[in-house]
């Protein structure tokens, strides 16, 4: 193996691609594209002026009513008794959305409440509905059963559950569900960054069997050579365009900052913006340079383990059509962490997280994940890393052997049989 | 010391053998003729001198040296199946090529710049590969593989889809490295360019090599019976010549090749009488001649 062709290779792999117009108009739009993603439904929802509905009640307990206007004033309007055909009408004219019957039984027994509309009107409205009524039979029930104010107090509370965490120096902020959610995020943009640049790499394997470069190539240097320069090329790329949308991003936030410090002298004491924070459950944890670096290291190792696997089916395939049937077999085991990422985020430490997080195809997204939400062995560690690496290194092997033999047959389709015996072959 | 030496090769992929217990040797400053029909393992043979496939019996030595990444740059590879990357400028594109050969970045511009000014192509240096045409990318494609002057070249049909231009370039290329020394190798189809520049060759047939040795004592082991005959009038008493297979025929020239020898008397003696008879020769076969003739009966061989 020789080092200087591996760089000489990789040089090519990132020169030519980041000079593409390709990269230059990826690294700016993926960026506003995310932005787009983000700002469009805020934007949508402010903007819709969200038509009131009106759900036509007949209370014939003559206090529902108005405990309903009290919790939602002008949802709710009433209707004097009438008959079912009348009130069916009334939906269906579009004078009302909806109706609700009350009676004394919903106050006696624990009877179902039918709502009955034109249409449901959404899960959103479903739900409000089902609360106001809720809400308003049990005060109603209460206040009938002369139940004491300090009953009443006691069953409103909601005490929350707050988390700290202690440490040697201390005791700091620690709030899980945002944990999680630092983590989910991580683990998100590691799945599709693998996905993405690994495509890359199999498109590119492909595209020098197309074009027939690569015996050309492969009579001067060897194949593991040749892929170990591509994929460590292309990731290269990757890692200059995510510093890029880092530096970008923290600018543009630094910039808002003090946009918003000069803007409004009231600064963050807003209280829409307190209220917003306040209802959203959580406040933006503070995420440690240890994270990061812990983040930055596992996206490499999780690009480089997934890329040798795209480039093996990238071998295997002769174009990509082919490579269809080959992606199953590589797509179980990013998808498998996917699904775990709740069981180990719900016990970070059961021991089917601590094995699926060593597991090095699982590790690149798991390990991040633990190791927002809470604090991991070292051993654990320094076991993922050494099966990833190897992983890496005996993937890339493993494909170059499947390259060397299956850049040799075009035209002939790579069952796994075949890719067996290439990799005895050569 | 022969700069190719192939000793007892086996090459299979699973169930079929694509090169059988081939040995040949190729020595310094001549051109070397790979025959042989599609499929007799030609292609194969020269993947393994490039340690492109790897035998799974015998040995392969370039210079001495057994096949392998270290004997990689001293040979130039010219393959069947041609390709580049489109996307590349040519003058990166061969810089990119030679470095991978061993070549550092100011030594390879020198060398590419010698030979894109001796194919007329110093301007297409900045342009992007996918924007020349075919035979524009032929002449790069040859020029990356002789940028880094190694000693042996090996050129897989080299003129398989060359124009007539192209085709008449390489041939004064191919005679000019022989001239300064170098080694060449390659495998072809068209008898009339073996005949022309080959001094010796190696036949294939279904994995095998059924004829070695230089182009020369080949043809005078297969004795002169061949017969160039140039006339006017009707020489339709040829067809009645048992044994007779015509290489070449015409209204006034005739090339045939007798089984039995002993009927070339006969024959002249019928021309005289018949014919109007400007030239009336005993010749050595002709290489296509002797590469139908040495298959057929290697088929015959094997299938009896």
């Amino acid at each position: 193996m020789s080092p200087d062709k591996i760089l000489i290779i990789l040089q090519r792999e990132y020169m030519t691609r980041v000079r593409t117009k390709a990269f230059v108009i990826s690294t700016i739009l993926a960026p506003v594209f995310i932005l787009a993603l983000i700002a469009i439904p805020i934007l949508l929802a402010s903007l819709e002026t969200d038509r009131p509905r009106v759900i036509g009640v007949v209370d014939e307990t003559g206090s529902l009513h108005a405990r309903l206007d009290a919790i939602a004033a002008g949802r709710y309007r009433a209707l004097p008794p009438a008959p079912t055909d009348t009130l069916r009408a009334m939906v269906l004219d579009g004078r009302i959305d909806g109706y609700l019957i009350l009676t004394e039984a919903h106050l006696t027994g624990n009877h179902d409440i039918e709502y009955l509309s034109g249409g449901t009107g959404g899960l959103g409205l479903m739900s409000d509905i089902g609360q106001d009524v809720r809400s308003a039979i049990r005060d109603e029930r209460l206040s009938r059963a002369q139940v004491s104010d300090a009953v009443k107090e006691i069953l409103a509370q909601r005490p929350s559950l707050v988390s700290r965490k202690i440490t040697q120096t201390g005791e700091e902020e620690s709030d899980t569900l945002a944990l999680f959610i630092v983590g989910y995020v991580m683990c998100f943009i590691i799945y599709g960054a693998m996905f993405g640049y690994g495509a890359i790499i199999m498109r590119s394997v492909i595209e020098e069997k197309t074009s027939r470069i690569i015996e050309v190539v492969t009579s001067s240097a060897r194949p593991f050579e040749l892929l170990m320069g591509k994929v460590l090329g292309v990731g290269a790329v990757g890692l200059t365009q995510f510093s890029i949308w880092a530096l970008s991003s923290s600018a543009i936030l630094a910039g808002a900052g003090l946009f918003m410090a000069a803007g409004s002298p009231a600064g963050m004491d807003d209280p829409a913006m307190a209220a917003a924070t306040a209802e959203a459950g959580f406040t933006i944890p503070t995420i440690g340079a240890g994270l990061y670096v812990a983040f930055v290291f596992f996206f490499l190792m999780g690009y480089l383990i997934y890329s040798a696997l795209f480039a093996a089916v990238g071998s295997a395939a002769d174009n990509e059509t082919d490579t269809q049937q080959l992606m199953l077999p590589i797509s179980l085991p990013i998808i498998i962490p996917i699904m775990l990422v709740g069981p180990v985020a719900s016990d970070p430490h059961s021991t089917l997280a601590v094995v699926a997080s060593i597991i090095p195809f699982f590790a690149p997204m798991l390990m991040p994940l633990r190791l927002a939400m809470t604090d991991v062995p070292l051993w654990e560690l320094g076991a993922a890393v050494l099966l990833m690496a190897g992983a890496f290194v005996g993937l890339i092997w493993l494909s170059a052997r499947i390259y060397r033999v299956g850049i040799l047959m075009y035209g002939k389709k790579a069952s796994f049989a075949e890719m067996a015996k290439w990799i005895r072959y050569s | 010391m022969s700069v190719v030496e192939v000793n007892g090769v086996t090459k299979r992929f699973g169930e079929f053998t694509a090169v059988d217990r081939v040995s040949f040797t190729v020595e310094p400053g001549r051109i070397f003729g790979i025959l042989g029909p599609n499929g007799a393992g030609k292609t194969t043979t020269i993947r393994m001198m490039n340690h492109i496939t790897i035998p799974d019996e015998g040995e392969i030595r370039i210079q001495g040296v057994r096949v392998g990444p270290e004997t990689q740059p001293r040979i130039g590879y010219l393959p069947e199946e041609r390709g580049l990357y489109r996307k590349m400028k040519v003058g990166e594109h061969l810089v990119y090529l030679a470095r991978l050969k061993g070549m550092s970045p100011e030594t390879a511009k020198a060398a590419l710049r010698y030979w894109l000014e001796r194919f007329e192509a110093i301007d297409w240096i900045k342009k992007e590969v996918g924007e020349l045409s075919k035979g524009m990318q032929q002449k790069i494609q040859f020029i990356a593989t002789v940028a880094h002057d190694p000693d042996l070249y090996i050129f897989d049909e080299p003129f398989s889809g060359l124009d007539p231009i192209n085709s008449e370039l390489l041939k004064e290329v191919i005679l000019e490295l022989k001239s300064k020394g170098k080694t060449i190798l390659f495998s072809t189809h068209r008898m009339e360019q073996v005949e022309q520049m080959c001094d010796d060759i190696v036949l294939y047939n279904q994995g095998r090599t059924i004829l070695t040795g230089s182009v020369n004592d080949i043809k005078r082991s297969f004795g002169k019976n061949t017969v160039v005959l140039e006339f006017d009038g009707d020489a339709s008493f040829l067809d009645t010549v048992p044994g007779i297979r015509f290489n070449n025929r015409s209204n006034r020239f005739a090339e045939f090749t007798l089984e039995d020898d002993s009927q070339t008397r006969h024959i002249l003696a019928q021309a005289l009488e018949t014919l109007d008879v400007h030239r009336f020769e005993r010749v050595f076969p002709s290489l296509h001649e002797i590469f139908i003739q040495s298959v057929k009966k290697d088929r015959s061989h094997v299938s009896g």
